[in-house]
């Protein structure tokens, strides 16, 4: 219900300011069609007609009249924000009054009140990521058009917002890419991309190589399947995190990479069970091992990919030397910049 | 007829050429069997997985992860060199292992080593059952010995030794494990020393730090191997030091010794060939589990067997022995001693006492890591904080 007022609240306030910012058509385009998509829930609020702008109303806010678009006060309280969090967010706000982009803030909170969060997580949101502040209000509808696509449904879609906002600000084209390259390179079914946005959205913004790498390093080098990648949330946990627990767990003899038919001579713990537990968890359930030796193998890993990468970039600088010589220059400075590293 | 023949012998000798059959009746080479599935450190580590975690049970994970990860290293001090390499190795955090002991122990060090229970020697595990674990016996080390390592869980590296300005090297970089049988075999002055597999010549150099040896005699059956020797010995010890009176390196068959010099050393080192866990495990190249070598690793608790009774028999009653490999394996440790211990009683008539050299696993349990529990000798198990060894060693005396 709170979300509801205040959803009509916005609405009754962008009416109000509507003549002045927007033309009426590009406020059909913009405002009704995310209202249209969240239906009941303007349903429900136009039929209880707190939709008409009264008159009291006008003359009990004077800022109504000036053709402005940033919030205020009191207006924020209207919303159906406490005096705290009204007063935070303005705060947040004012710093971005006078650029381009203070004229979004509006629409934010429309956008976001439409998806039906409730103030207190709209707040929270706005307060993990300001940058949502930016967003224009069609890039808005494109993005969580795009997601509603992508098959998050009503709920999943809210949780992924506020668990991680900042996938409103990645572009459409980000976004679908991203799912391309997870259906056709790593081969994850439709069901199985929209479980690994709803559980790891972060993936959206993570550099494609090192994702591709991480899938490969698990579907290869430990013989996971996708279906079990996407059950143990794997996205969630950094390559780092994975490949030392793993490299710590093969070399005590405890994991086998299963062979051509899936066979290991031992039963391999599950991914879940090596991901999910923190620290001690793992050391003492699953590695038996002394947090002592798991501290010291980790910095021993640390070097041993550094260097790893660094014989690795060797090895790339010395092929392109034999295709190019113009960049020799600058091969060169990059090899001395590791030998350097390496002596230190 | 006698050209038919030699057509005939001809025809026999070329069938052999494979141009000469028709490619139909050619026998296709059966590459796919003959080509190793297997590298030869997958197969070392699958050996190792077999027998060790029968053997060290709990403790094998640890040994295994710590095995397959980077080693540490001991920089062996050359107290040759004339720069002052100690302090600035100190001042990088490194400590000299064999002062670094357990204070407890120390001041037993002075006394002379007890020869306890002379009628027991013939047994194998006298003094193992020692109930009472807090008197040790007191044991004697090699003196002027000095070995630097980071201390446990630091993985600093150390940087490739400098001459000084005579060409002397600062130090020499080994498993510090490796210092310990050059330690505990207790050189005294004057004596005279021989070490049967010196190659490649870590071990030689640590007992060429006491600077107490009367002539020390160093021998490998390899020859290659023998001029490494002589080429490390060059770099870390002065010319004097290497004369004809006091070195001798040879290359003979170690496993002769006994019929060529008998009873003439007080100190003998019997440093094995073996499977040398580590290495197997990380090199491919030469390694002694490949499939072609499968007859020496079959051989090498025989050929140990071997060198272990030459050292014995080489050694003057009352000297003493010095057993290591370095392998975790018990057929390769344990049994060679206990079967060495048997033969030279019967068939020699050569009577041995073992030397617990647990005080000395008590002395340096803050650097190494120990086998608990072992009936014979001692070994140093490698951890990942303290990734020394494995180092197997086992103490011998001579008694008549």
């Amino acid at each position: 219900m709170g979300t509801r007022v205040a959803a009509s609240q916005v609405l009754r306030w962008t009416l109000r300011n509507a003549t002045s910012v927007f033309s009426p058509l590009q406020f059909g385009r913009c405002l009704l069609q995310p209202l249209c998509t969240g239906g009941r829930l303007l349903c429900s609020s136009t039929s209880h007609g707190p939709l008409q702008p009264t008159l009291h109303d006008r003359e009990l806010n004077p800022l109504s009249r000036q053709p402005v678009t940033e919030l205020s006060l009191p207006s924020l309280v209207d919303m159906g924000f406490t005096d705290s969090q009204a007063e935070q967010m303005y705060e947040a706000t004012s710093k971005l009054r006078g650029t381009s982009t203070s004229k979004h803030a509006l629409s934010t909170l429309t956008a976001l009140f439409v998806l039906g969060l409730n103030p207190s997580s709209v707040q929270k949101i706005l307060e993990k990521c300001p940058e949502l502040y930016t967003v224009t209000e069609s890039q808005f509808q494109q993005r969580i058009g795009n997601m509603r696509k992508l098959g998050l449904v009503e709920g999943s879609l809210q949780r992924v917002v506020s668990h991680y906002p900042q996938i409103l600000t990645v572009p459409v084209k980000t976004v679908k890419n991203v799912v391309l390259f997870l259906k056709e390179k790593c081969l994850f079914t439709f069901q199985q991309v929209t479980d690994l946005l709803r559980d790891s959205p972060a993936v959206v913004l993570e550099d494609r190589g090192q994702l591709e790498y991480k899938f490969q390093y698990v579907y290869f080098r430990m013989g996971i399947k996708q279906a079990e990648m996407v059950k143990s949330r794997l996205f969630r946990y950094t390559l780092e995190e994975v490949r030392c627990r793993h490299c710590f767990l093969e070399r005590r003899g405890l994991y086998q990479t299963p062979d051509k038919k899936g066979q290991t001579m031992i039963i391999n713990p599950k991914l879940d069970s090596i991901l999910h537990f923190d620290q001690d968890t793992f050391l003492t359930n699953v590695a038996n091992a002394s947090a002592e030796e798991y501290e010291v193998f980790q910095r021993l890993m640390a070097r041993e990919w550094l260097e790893e990468e660094q014989l690795q970039g060797n090895i790339e600088a010395d092929s392109d030397d034999d295709e190019e010589e113009d960049e020799e220059d600058e091969e060169t400075g990059g090899k001395s910049g590791y030998r350097k590293k390496r002596k230190r | 007829m006698a050209l038919l023949m030699d057509t005939r012998l001809l025809l026999r000798k070329v069938k052999d050429l494979r141009c000469l059959t028709q490619r139909r009746h050619r026998v296709k080479e059966k590459w796919a069997v003959t080509r190793t599935k297997y590298p030869a450190t997958t197969l070392a580590l699958q050996n190792f997985d077999a027998t060790y975690s029968v053997q060290l049970g709990q403790l094998w994970p640890s040994v295994r992860a710590a095995l397959l990860s980077e080693r540490k290293y001991g920089a062996l001090l050359n107290n040759y060199c004339h720069d002052d390499v100690q302090a600035e190795l100190q001042a990088k955090g490194c400590k000299d292992f064999p002062t670094d002991k357990e204070i407890e122990v120390q001041p037993c060090l002075e006394q002379e080593p007890e020869v306890a229970g002379e009628e027991e020697s013939c047994r194998v595990s006298v003094e193992k059952s020692d109930p009472d674990a807090q008197q040790l016996p007191p044991l004697q080390l090699s003196p002027n010995i000095k070995c630097l390592v980071f201390p446990r869980g630091d993985i600093t590296r150390f940087k490739p030794a400098r001459p000084d300005m005579f060409g002397c090297l600062g130090y020499y970089l080994m498993d510090a494990a490796s210092v310990l049988p050059c330690l505990a075999l207790n050189v005294q002055e004057g004596h005279n020393v021989l070490d049967l597999c010196a190659a490649p010549g870590g071990k030689t150099l640590a007992l060429l730090q006491t600077k107490s040896i009367g002539f020390l005699c160093v021998n490998d059956t390899s020859v290659s191997r023998t001029s490494r020797l002589r080429k490390v010995l060059q770099s870390y010890v002065p010319k004097p030091f290497l004369s004809e009176g006091k070195l001798r390196i040879t290359s003979f068959d170690g496993t002769k010794w006994g019929e060529i010099e008998r009873n003439t050393f007080d100190r003998v080192l019997v440093d094995v060939p073996c499977t040398t866990d580590r290495h197997s495990l990380m090199e491919d190249d030469n390694n002694i589990f490949s499939k072609n070598r499968t007859g020496e690793r079959r051989r090498l608790p025989q050929l140990q067997l071997a060198l272990l009774l030459a050292g014995i028999e080489a050694a003057c009653p009352g000297g003493e022995i010095l057993y290591s490999t370095c392998t975790l394996s018990q057929v390769q440790n344990l049994s060679v001693v206990e079967q060495a211990i048997h033969t030279a009683r019967e068939d020699h008539g050569i009577h041995l006492q073992v030397v617990d050299l647990r005080p000395l696993a008590h002395m340096f349990r803050k650097t190494f890591q120990f086998a608990p529990n072992l009936p014979l000798g001692v070994m140093v198990v490698p951890h990942i904080a303290a990734n020394f060894g494995p180092i197997y060693m086992c103490k011998l005396r001579r008694l008549a």
